[in-house]
This record gives structure tokens, C-alpha cells and sequence, in this order.
């Protein structure tokens, strides 16, 4: 089962960091999943993977009732995004998905209908979140062509998706980035493939350099916190990026 | 709790839908076998007729069983038409079980870790899954009742049709100057409802 960490939490505002998992088959990659709540309101960013399905929900269960989720953040199509979705839907099947509009066609092969989506337009869009606000950020073409990342300017959050990403060893997974260089070498093939634009790479490194970031959260392996974000965006400025061998 | 264990059987039953879809190809394919047999025995039964006509007088009972022939070869294509038509069917029922018994097999799994909040829920959706499983499976199971039946119906026309080509090889002997075309006809309608015939115990056994 995985766990599920209190990264956040200031009066009944909370992120929840859903992470590792000793039983998964390890022919699947790794993923976090985050949950944003504000009071009763409550969205899930990234809810992963069809298999990796009981483990997310069960480790949730342990803090809130998944049932009451209303909302799905998913910053692209991918299978270890999204494509649990239709299991979601069995528990709560009001849930709406917001996702770029891009894939709002390619999603429901995944789960959901017409009803399901509220397809985010390029230039991103605010997220309600019970009486608090969330933003939708523009994260193109890193690595999909339709992206986004997820920003609490209250938390001081960025969701940052496969931005960030590390295919972590067993014995380095720390939830916290512990050391930034030893780190960084297990991100760095990963983001030379899998990121293809060099200029969506340098316009996505201006927006996040201006905005007020404490913990740059991705969706595989471990949460850059304090120094390490700045770190973090520099090391991916100088990156040479879509290189298909390192 | 009494669908929860029906689920748990189902879960381990050796059902696997999977197989369902490769017998289910197979059998289209078998079927298409058949079909493009049958059709053949309507072109051989209307150049017959043909011949038949040619040989006037002396090839009236071999005209009738040609006649009859290719009556034979139309019903029996429609026979199995109404097989395919049964088994793209069941195309849909396999498909609808795969994803089924994949989601159902997630459920468990959460059962099984356990969650601390909304375990009702978990369990309404197990059963609900499992229900789904089983009214699955008993549909896939009177659609072979059927498939039975239709094939046991498509096997005796066979039978029927035996009987006629074995008739017109009689018949061919008494053709006079056309018996030797005659004869050749009848043995070529004999060997092709032979062939049906294998085709037919090939898909009984599929
Ligand atoms: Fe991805
Ligand atoms: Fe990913």
C-alpha cells in the first residue's frame, strides 16, 4: 500500500503527498499523487494508473473518504496519469476532470463522458477550490503537448507533473529531495528524453523563476522543498534537452 | 454479502474471457469456411441445372435434385449467417467481460488492503462488479445454448444435403450420352458436402 503524507496543512487547508509503494510490480513506474483539500472541497492531481488504483484510494482513506473528491487535476493524458479515472468514477460519478482541452477527446477512452471534463484552454485558467483558488499553469510540451501544471499561491505549491521527475533507486527514495546533486542524477536522462522543447523548457523556467515556490511537487519521485526548487529550475535551464541518447 | 461471495467464485473461477474471444474468432473463421463452401454448392448446383436441362429427357430426376441442391445452399447459408450474426455478438459480451473481470480484480485488491474510510462503498462496488461478471457470464452461456442448437439445425441440413448428392450420382448413371458429365457434377457436389460436413464437426468442437 502506499502512504499518504501531510505536506501542507495551515488551518483547513492541506496537501496530501500519496507516495511509494513496496508492493507495486515493478514493471510499473512509480507515481505520486497529490490531494489538494480546502474545508470539504477537495481535488486530486494526478490520480495515477489504473493497477496502482486500491493503493491510492486505501492510502487516502486514512485521512479523508476518496468519495467525497470532486474534482481530478490531470496535467496530461498519459496512462500513469489518468488512466484509473473510470474507477474514480465508479465511487463518485459527479467527478469532474479538468484537463487540457486537447485531450478532452482522448481521455473518455480512459473513463468519463461528455459530463466529465472541463477541458483547460492553452493560457491555463483559476481552479476553485471550496473558497480558496488554484491555478492551472502552462506547462506545453513538457513532455505533452498539452500540459499543465498546478499552482497554490496559498500553500506556495507547484504541482509540476513529470517536470521534476526522478526514477529513484530503492534505497534513495526519500519523500524530501535530502541531497540536490546526488538527486539531480537520477532526473537528468529522464528529463533529456522525455522533455522535448528546448524553448517551452526556457519559457516554463522564466514563470516558474517568478513565481513563490517553497516545494516543487512531481509525479515521480521526491518533492524539491526550500533551496532546491531554485536549484531545481536553474539545473533544468541549462539542460540540453530532447536528446534521444544521454 | 450473499453477492460478495458469488463475486469471490466468480474472481476464482477458471473463467477466462480471454479464451472466449480466441474461440470466438475461430469460430468466425470456421463459419466463413462454411459460408464460402455453401456458395460454392450454389454455383455448382446452378450449372447442373444447366446440364441437366441440356440432357433433356434423360436427366429430369437429376434436374429436380440440382433444384433441391441449390435450395440446400441458400438455407444453409442463411443458417450460417444467423451463426455469425450470433457470434459478433458475443464479440461485444467477451469484451464487456474482459474489462469486467480486470476492474473487478482491482476492486478485490482494495477490498483486500482495506480502506478506513468508505469501505461500504467498496464493497456495493465489488458486488455491483460481480453481479455485473455473472449476468455476463450467464448470457455468454445461453448464447452457446444457442450457438449449439443453430449448428446441431445447420448439421442435419448437412445430412439432407448428403442425401441429395448421393441421389444425383444415381441419378448421373442414368443420364445416358451425359452420364459422365453428370456423374462428375454429383461426385464434386458429394466431396464438397463432405467438406461442409468437416467444417461443421470442426466448429462443434471448437
Ligand atoms: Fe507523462
Ligand atoms: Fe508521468
Amino acid at each position: 500500500m502506499k502512504t499518504a503524507t501531510t505536506i501542507y496543512s495551515a488551518g483547513d487547508h492541506q496537501w496530501l503527498a500519496v507516495t511509494r509503494d513496496p508492493q507495486r510490480p515493478d514493471y510499473l513506474i512509480d507515481t505520486n499523487e497529490y490531494l489538494v483539500s480546502h474545508g470539504e472541497a477537495a481535488i486530486l492531481c494526478d490520480p495515477g494508473g489504473m493497477e496502482i488504483f486500491p493503493a491510492v484510494f486505501s492510502a487516502i482513506s486514512e485521512h479523508v473518504d476518496p468519495r467525497n473528491i470532486q474534482h481530478i487535476f490531470a496535467s496530461h493524458q498519459d496512462p500513469d496519469i489518468v488512466s484509473s479515472l473510470a474507477l474514480w468514477l465508479e465511487f463518485n460519478p459527479r467527478l469532474k476532470c479538468y484537463l487540457s482541452w486537447l485531450w478532452a477527446s482522448f481521455v473518455p477512452h480512459f473513463g468519463g463522458d461528455r459530463e466529465t471534463f472541463i477541458p483547460i484552454p492553452d493560457a491555463g485558467m483559476k481552479i476553485p477550490l471550496g473558497n480558496a483558488s488554484l491555478e492551472a499553469v502552462p506547462a506545453h510540451f513538457l513532455h505533452s503537448s498539452g500540459n499543465f501544471h498546478l499552482y497554490d499561491a496559498q500553500a506556495r505549491i507547484l504541482f509540476s507533473g513529470d517536470v521534476g521527475a526522478a526514477l529513484l533507486p530503492p534505497d534513495e527514495d526519500d519523500l524530501i529531495v535530502k541531497n540536490f546533486d546526488t538527486h539531480i542524477r537520477h532526473a537528468e536522462a529522464f528529463h533529456r528524453r522525455w522533455m522535448g522543447s528546448d524553448r517551452a523548457k526556457r519559457d516554463w523556467c522564466e514563470r516558474a523563476a517568478a513565481m513563490q515556490i517553497d516545494m516543487l511537487c512531481p509525479q515521480h519521485g521526491a518533492i524539491y522543498q526550500g533551496e532546491d526548487v531554485r536549484r531545481f529550475i536553474e539545473w533544468f535551464h541549462d539542460l540540453e534537452v530532447g536528446q534521444l541518447r544521454v | 454479502m450473499n453477492d460478495l461471495s458469488e463475486g469471490s467464485r466468480v474472481l476464482q473461477s477458471d473463467a477466462h474471457p480471454e479464451n472466449d474471444l480466441q474461440r470466438i474468432v475461430l469460430v468466425n473463421e470456421q463459419i466463413k469456411a462454411v459460408v464460402a463452401t455453401a456458395f460454392s454448392i450454389n454455383l455448382m448446383a446452378l450449372n447442373a441445372i444447366f446440364l441437366a436441362k441440356r440432357a433433356g429427357q434423360a436427366a429430369l430426376g437429376f434436374g429436380v435434385l440440382s433444384n433441391e441442391l441449390r435450395t440446400f445452399s441458400v438455407d444453409l447459408a442463411d443458417v450460417m449467417k444467423a451463426l455469425r450474426d450470433m457470434t459478433s455478438d458475443s464479440v461485444n459480451v467477451v469484451s464487456d467481460q474482459v474489462r469486467l473481470a480486470r476492474t473487478l480484480g482491482i476492486l478485490s485488491r482494495l477490498k483486500a488492503a482495506g480502506v478506513a474510510r468508505g469501505q461500504q462503498a467498496v464493497d456495493a462496488a465489488f458486488a455491483r462488479h460481480a453481479a455485473r461478471v455473472e449476468r455476463d457470464e450467464a448470457a455468454l452461456r445461453e448464447r452457446q445454448r444457442k450457438l449449439r442448437q443453430v449448428l446441431a439445425d445447420a448439421r442435419q441440413r448437412v445430412e439432407l444435403g448428403g442425401v441429395l448428392a448421393r441421389s444425383a450420382k444415381i441419378e448421373a448413371a442414368y443420364g445416358g450420352g451425359f452420364a459422365q458429365p453428370l456423374m462428375q457434377v454429383s461426385s464434386e457436389f458429394d466431396r464438397t458436402i463432405q467438406a461442409i460436413r468437416g467444417s461443421l464437426d470442426a466448429l462443434a468442437a471448437i
